[in-house]
């Protein structure tokens, strides 16, 4: 603690005094100016992350409680939402209709708990500042048991406010509640089982567990930098590491 | 943090105390001051990075990927797993990570059929060192594991890691696994009995570790504490931010203007750190609670703090609050009682001046009693003050969506709320009156629709 201190403070003291008989010329001025552009860049980007992080974390409030006319208010006009295995939907009123002919009506309702709890946020904030990605987790508990989902998941900053662009909440697991995940799981939700039908399939076919899908990342190694390696064509399967 | 704070306030003043000041005065001050803006942006951005490390992480063992999880270390890293021992280098800590997650070294990324892996990683408080350099955080992990027809289970572990930034990019340097059980799902974590997380694993036996732990404790039902980074500091690093400052009306000339935008981006960064910060301290809060450290919990209030549980009325002031926390079980709690409370999915808003903040959180609650097992759930609002750039408390208030019974489930065997306590009781009656599940209510929001920007009346 005490070496920092000291060094800030040589700095600061030590331009003060320096720079006491040199007044600052217009081009000085013009490169404080830049630095200070480039500081709000910065500055501007660490707002984003939780900004977009709100976004996300709203809508899990928002779907505890049935409350789709707010949900899809979270979502550009032009928006896609495609959870599971059911397909896309395109536009905000068919993501509400997901919700709402999908799920159950508009509202809460006593003896129904369906909390989607969001878990684990991982956002990224692209280069032009105004697109962003997140991945990110929904821990459900609801009456019917446990649900495991990812989101990788798309926004764009529209009149300075991010919002949903595209929600792909691909599934891991889903079970009842009475013996857990050891038996009793479904595998995925698919377009005709239940209303609505999807404006467009779905991106990939996959099953949840206890088959393997995983959903790649859209960031590379935070460390490496290496883009996601391609899973084993076995895995998911009995013969995988033998 | 405070150093950067410090510096900037020094040099703040010959700019801010007198007209008189010259324009090269003021330009120096100027120049101290963005310099003192680009180290706090990247201590906040250190912040992010560590915790992109950790949930990186976690998506990476989700999914078998334990090659990308050991190069999220350093060449020379540690990581002590529980009891066992620890395991030095990437791949050493590879090889512990697939042997633990039921992968393969043999081939590419992924898990066998009916193979369940998921490690969530929840609840940092990241502290980033003065110089930038090295950081340390605390995490909590949620695991749901299993083999498809033959078993499901629950982790439950705290991880005190040590990063490092070298040549520029965050790693993780020390990883302390401190593993509190893994447990079947039948019967749940109430159903353990003492000494079962204490012994070596079948990963160390069959894989020994490079050294012994650097830690030996005993996992839950025993009470155990693992220790914090942050402990023995009355304001730690992660609740500090910018303390508030009032606004200062800057000259119309040149130096005037870079000044005002100065003080504009100041207060910018000093509100997306409070962010952190606040952050930090309701992850804090948390890990007292889980180990029944009411007095260290207690302490994280303002002065004039108030405490809501449920419908359990209002406790206020620290003193107040410590008894009405203590009704959740003695100081330490006792072996076999389980208090975790998990806090997640926070919505942060810092005030426009950078003094108060509110924000919603959800909990959920992994509690065991008298070997009954107990889940819960609920929402968050709060508020928090800055008391001189340290972040507190102002009113914690927990809303209970259910309480359920381990062995049935909440939907089969709900238990209602609970209301104010006879024997400790509240300062004030609840602020709201509710029923928990079956019935649903909305917890008011403390914001407008975040996109949208309209209220939630009518739904």
């Amino acid at each position: 603690m005490l070496k920092p201190i000291k060094i800030l403070l040589a700095l600061g003291l030590g331009l003060v005094s320096t720079a006491q008989a040199i007044a600052p010329t217009e081009a000085d001025l013009k490169a404080l100016q830049s630095r200070l552009d480039a500081a709000g860049t910065r500055i501007t980007r660490l707002q984003d992350l939780t900004d977009v992080e709100i976004v996300q974390n709203a809508y899990g409030y928002y779907v505890d409680k049935a409350q789709w006319r707010s949900l899809s208010e979270l979502f550009d006009e032009n928006a896609t939402l495609e959870i599971g295995g059911k397909g896309i939907f395109t536009g905000r009123a068919r993501v509400f209709e997901y919700m709402n002919v999908g799920l159950g009506p508009i509202g809460p309702r006593d003896g129904l708990l369906i909390d989607h709890q969001q878990f684990q946020c991982l956002p990224t904030i692209l280069p032009d500042g105004v697109t962003a990605k997140a991945r990110c987790i929904a821990w459900v508990m609801s009456s019917g048991g446990w649900g495991h989902c990812y989101y990788e998941n798309e926004y764009i900053k529209k009149d300075g406010v991010w919002r949903l662009k595209t929600l792909h909440g691909p599934f891991n697991m889903y079970s009842g509640y009475k013996v857990g995940w050891v038996d009793n799981v479904i595998t995925n939700t698919f377009p005709e089982k239940f209303p609505p039908w999807p404006d467009l399939p779905p991106k990939v076919v996959y099953l949840a567990y206890p088959s393997y899908y995983a959903e790649p990342f859209h960031y590379p190694n935070p460390v490496t930098g290496k883009p996601m390696p391609a899973p084993s064509p076995r895995a998911g399967g009995e013969a995988f590491g033998r | 943090m405070k150093s950067i704070i410090l510096a900037c306030a020094l040099v703040l003043l010959p700019a801010t105390s007198s007209f008189a000041a010259s324009d090269a005065a003021r330009y120096a001050a100027l120049q101290s001051r963005l310099a003192a803006i680009e180290a706090e942006s990247a201590q906040v951005e250190a912040i992010v990075q560590v915790q992109r490390l950790g949930r990186a992480f976690g998506y990476y063992t989700d999914k078998g990927f334990f090659g990308e999880a050991a190069d999220l270390f350093t060449d020379d890293a540690s990581f002590q797993w529980g009891n066992d021992g620890v395991y030095r280098g990437k791949a050493r800590i590879r090889e512990l990570l697939t042997r633990h997650g039921g992968g393969s070294l043999k081939e590419a990324p992924g898990l066998p059929f009916g193979r369940l892996n998921l490690r969530m990683q929840l609840q940092p408080v990241v502290t980033v060192a003065a110089d930038g350099l090295s950081a340390q955080a605390r995490w909590r992990e949620w695991g749901l594991l299993g083999q498809y027809k033959k078993w499901a289970g629950w982790g439950d572990a705290v991880i005190e890691d040590r990063y490092v930034k070298e040549g520029g990019v965050w790693k993780i340097a020390t990883r302390q696994y401190f593993l509190n059980f893994e447990t079947p799902y039948e019967g749940g974590w109430a159903a353990l009995k003492p000494g079962a997380g204490n012994g070596p694993s079948d990963v160390a036996k069959a894989f020994p570790p490079d050294a012994p732990p650097t830690v030996n404790y005993k996992a839950f039902p025993e009470t155990f504490i693992p220790p914090y980074h942050y402990a023995g500091s009355a304001s730690p690093v992660a609740l500090q931010s910018r303390a508030p400052v009032k606004a200062v009306q800057r000259p119309a000339d040149a130096l005037g203007k870079l000044e005002a935008e100065a003080d504009a981006r100041e207060l910018q960064l000093a509100r997306t750190h409070s962010v952190r910060a606040i952050e930090n301290l309701q992850a804090m809060y948390g890990y007292y609670i889980d180990k029944g450290q009411w007095k260290q919990a207690a302490a994280l209030f303002s002065r004039e703090g108030s405490y809501e549980f449920g419908q359990g009325g209002v406790y206020v002031g620290p003193a107040s609050i410590e008894r009405g926390l203590s009704l959740m079980g003695p100081q330490g709690l006792e072996a076999g009682q389980l208090n975790n409370y998990v806090m997640a999915q926070p919505i942060i808003h810092v005030s426009a001046d950078n003094r108060t903040a509110k924000a919603r959180w959800r909990s959920d609650v992994l509690l065991s009693r008298a070997g009954k097992g107990r889940w819960g759930g609920g929402v968050y609002e709060n508020e928090y003050v800055n008391d001189k750039g340290t972040w507190k408390f102002g009113t914690l208030h927990y809303h209970v969506t259910f309480w359920g019974d381990y062995e049935q489930g909440w939907a089969a065997r709900p238990f209602p709320v609970e209301g104010p306590s006879t024997t400790v009781p509240p300062d004030r009656p609840p602020t709201v009156t509710y029923q928990s599940f079956p019935k649903l209510q909305v917890v008011p929001y403390h914001y407008a629709n975040p996109v949208s920007g309209k209220p939630h009346a009518g739904e």
